[in-house]
């Protein structure tokens, strides 16, 4: 497994507790770049501007990769463009908000 | 005992000290409505003891939690910080003394109420100056923006027209215009200040608690027109007298308020989320009621039965719209502080509770159920003068408010 799906899977146990689904799911994960040294930055959105869980949520993101071993460094961006969609969930996420 | 603010996050301390002491301030004036309840059962409204429960429901319970409510919501829905947490602590306790102070004063002498009652404005003004700044900077006003600043100028406007009402009362002047200000003071209190506030954050909270998207928003320019000019000629037809403008005035405030049922319908049918949570269910089913009174205050109106009924009237609108709006809201609201202050940190790191998980949802219908059908039981009691049946649901609806409250505070031991 690849570095890039490694973060992916260990993104997965980070959930948006008022939504209840991960945020790789809810399709907020736009963008994860891994350097040659092994610094990861992820550009990241959330589902409404202004969300009150922002802070809690990018932390999370965060601390999660940080965890991981060959990771050295870690920058979460939260980015606003393109603006978030339902379009941008995974199959998975839709199925979880039809519950 | 709570975490520094996290960025542009409000420190969560501050809507707490509010969001605390309208739960007291509810259950007290629950006990006091027990006591005194059957005064109005017999048709007395204007009276020392229901002034002082009226108020301290109004005042201590439902406007501390909207100014809780709005120093969470203001950063969340206007991208902009609280321009001062420390000024806002001050004005807290402020309000806190002032309120307390004044319910207090109305029950045992109302003639000297002039004092607090002024020290209660001074912590209203404290709070208008905050939110004025605060949304001073925010960088492109919106329709939101319209709702909650005219709600802001309503509640200054109400609190200024109350001072004169005492003013005229310990003065012994201006009786003639003592029941046009007196009506003023209540649809600037109710209609003007609660429910523009309430449309104002629903067009944020609606959409984000049912994960909307799409949805138009030209609407909202309707239903605001429509509602600031009815306010605009309902005050105009208790100065002037006219009937018909009375009539007009309401009109346009039934228009307004069905245009927002029917906006809040179409961004609901927009949601990804499919089962919705229940407190934000119940939040909705007081649009429905909200709508379905100004209907009925509008039909009383037209057959001239309005002033025989506009207690209760104005009981199920405070109850039945402005209440349980709040109390829907709150069940989402307060979970949310409180996981912010005991799990954020922890996001990522371990496995936390969502929000849900953070209150029981099972007790949260049967609670709010109840709530409806114990005001339904005052309602008719206060229309038929049935103090048995008051006192009765009077009962009820009390012990439900205080196993709200209860629950309320259950979400702090999770």
């Amino acid at each position: 497994m690849c570095l890039e799906d490694k973060i992916l899977e260990a993104l997965k146990s980070v959930y948006d507790p008022e939504l209840s689904i991960n945020v790789v799911d809810l399709g907020l994960i736009y963008q994860i770049n891994i350097s040659d040294e092994k610094d990861v930055t992820i550009n990241m959105t959330l589902t409404t501007p202004g969300c009150p869980l922002h802070n809690s949520i990018t932390s999370g993101v965060r601390h999660c990769v940080e965890a991981i071993e060959e990771v050295k460094n870690v920058k979460v961006n939260l980015v606003w463009q393109p603006a978030w969609s339902p379009d941008k969930m995974t199959d998975e996420g839709r199925r979880a908000l039809s519950r | 005992m709570f975490p520094q603010n996290l960025g542009s996050e409000t420190n969560i301390k501050l809507p707490f000290s509010f969001i605390l002491f309208s739960l007291a301030a509810l259950v007290f004036s629950q006990f006091m409505l027990l006591i005194d309840g059957q005064l109005i059962a017999n048709g007395s409204f204007r009276i020392p003891p229901i002034w002082s429960v009226a108020h301290l429901l109004i005042l201590g319970w439902a406007l501390m939690v909207a100014m809780g409510a709005m120093y969470q919501l203001v950063p969340v829905a206007f991208l902009t910080k609280i321009w001062n947490e420390k000024f806002g602590f001050i004005q807290f306790f402020v309000t806190a003394a002032g309120i307390t102070s004044f319910s207090s004063m109305l029950y045992l002498s109302p003639h000297y109420a002039m004092i607090p009652g002024i020290l209660t404005l001074v912590g209203i003004l404290m709070f208008l100056f905050q939110m004025m700044m605060t949304l001073k900077t925010q960088k492109s006003p919106n329709i939101l923006t319209a709702f909650v600043g005219s709600a802001l100028i309503c509640l200054l406007l109400t609190i200024g027209l109350g001072l004169t009402l005492l003013y005229m009362m310990n003065a012994g002047t201006g009786s003639e215009y003592y029941t046009s200000i007196f009506k003023s003071h209540l649809l600037l209190g109710l209609a003007g200040w609660f429910t523009l506030l309430i449309f104002g954050f629903s067009y944020k909270m609606v959409p984000m608690f049912s994960l909307s998207h799409g949805y138009p928003m030209t609407q909202a320019r309707y239903v605001y027109g429509m509602y600031i000019t009815g306010l605009l000629i309902t005050l105009i037809s208790f100065f002037n007298g006219q009937y018909f403008l009375f009539i007009t005035g309401f009109l346009l405030l039934f228009i307004g308020f069905s245009t927002f049922s029917w906006h809040i319908s179409i961004i609901i049918k927009k949601r990804m989320k499919k089962k919705l949570d229940k407190p934000f269910l119940f939040a909705l089913v007081a649009i429905g009621f909200g709508n379905l009174i100004h209907l009925t205050a509008l039909i009383l109106l037209l057959i001239r039965q309005f002033e025989n009924l506009a207690g209760p009237i104005i009981y199920t609108y405070i109850l039945l719209w402005i209440v349980l709006s709040i109390v829907g809201y709150l069940y989402k609201i307060v979970p949310f502080l409180w996981w912010t202050h005991k799990y954020s940190k922890d996001i990522g790191k371990t496995k936390v509770p969502t929000l849900k998980e953070m209150m029981n949802e099972k007790i949260i219908s049967p609670i709010l159920f109840l709530f409806i059908v114990n005001v339904f039981i005052v309602f008719f009691a206060i229309i038929f003068k049935q103090t048995i049946f008051f006192t009765i649901g009077q009962f009820l609806l009390s012990i439900t408010f205080i196993i709200f409250a209860i629950s309320i505070v259950n979400v702090l031991r999770k």
